[in-house]
């Protein structure tokens, strides 16, 4: 028996969950609410892993389910496979997805609010900078979760250089 | 008639048992799913010797013991089903579909967002859903 639920349900959901803990819960400690954010992450994607592994036979090295990572799984959750996965061969991949669907409603303003006396920094874009990456810890600890239910312990960053591009970096600990 | 099946984590503790004989060797039960382990240990690490294919979730007839035989299967994310059963005839295609119903109630069980992972799974719709499996087993 499947049930459907509306895309724009989830976008609302992940919304009103990163509002909430950057705005709410840890307003002034934005590294709580990442922290906070990627467990929620996790166990969402500890327990997506045992669905979606379940009639494959099993894997046999960590580039096998990082393969099954960028393949299956990111077709479930987001209908679509990732583009492109680079590895250095020592542990760390890079999976480029060229239209995050969970940033592809997110606009960003560009023009900083008040000049800063610091040549240097670009307020406007740092600024859009933080904002977004709040949306990405979770699907990095979604990533985190399946791979250490595969036994595979790791830590994933998100990369946003230039959206709607996004990057997910995964490193091994050995 | 399948005496007992069971759930053992990846770190090998165990995340359900149930015992479906009324006598009270429930603790002989526990016992033989504690030692089949370590034939899974065996089977997974060396696969040349045991014969199966590396791959496979199914691991087949773990150990035939005096009245009971031992079935065992392992998912990709190394966690361990085991059945014990005391029938003499058992057919492969039994077995294997009774571990894929089992798999996927155990899937449901895991993805309820009260069950802590390591934990043991208290869920009764699991329970129930297992002994009607156990119940459906065999009469097709």
């Amino acid at each position: 028996m499947v049930r459907e639920v509306a895309e724009s349900c989830v976008d609302t959901m992940l919304m009103e969950m990163v509002a909430m803990y950057s705005g709410r819960f840890y307003a002034n400690k934005p590294e709580l609410a990442a922290r906070r954010i990627e467990a929620i992450g996790y166990q969402v994607g500890h327990q997506l892993s045992e669905r979606y592994t379940m009639e494959r036979p099993r894997f046999s090295d960590h580039l096998e389910a990082i393969k099954f990572i960028c393949k299956d799984f990111w077709s479930e959750v987001f209908k679509k496979q990732i583009d492109n996965l680079k590895t250095n061969h020592r542990g760390t991949f890079v999976l480029q997805d060229n239209k995050f669907r969970w940033l592809s409603r997110v606009s960003i303003d560009p023009s900083p609010e008040k000049e800063t006396e610091d040549p240097l920094s670009t307020p406007g874009e740092s600024k859009a900078a933080q904002a977004v990456s709040m949306y990405l810890y979770f699907p990095c600890g979604i990533i985190r979760g399946v791979l250490s239910n595969l036994g595979i312990p790791c830590a994933v960053s998100a990369d946003i250089s230039s959206l709607p591009t996004c990057s997910f970096v995964i490193r091994v600990k050995a | 008639m399948i005496v007992c099946v069971s759930v053992v984590g990846h770190q090998n503790n165990p995340l359900y048992i149930q015992s479906f004989t009324d006598a009270d060797d429930a603790l002989k039960l526990h016992h033989i799913v504690h030692c089949s382990l370590d034939v899974i240990e065996e089977r997974v690490n060396n696969p040349k010797k045991s014969g199966t294919t590396l791959n496979e979730a199914f691991l087949g007839l773990l150990y035939p013991t005096v009245n009971y035989k031992v079935y065992g299967y392992l998912t990709n994310t190394k966690v361990k089903f085991i059945l014990v059963t005391t029938d003499l005839d058992v057919r492969d295609t039994d077995v294997r579909s009774f571990f894929r119903k089992f798999h996927a109630a155990y899937v449901d069980a895991v993805s309820n967002p009260f069950h802590v992972p390591g934990k043991k799974i208290t869920s009764r719709t699991f329970a129930q859903t297992v002994s009607n499996i156990v119940g459906s087993y065999g009469l097709n």
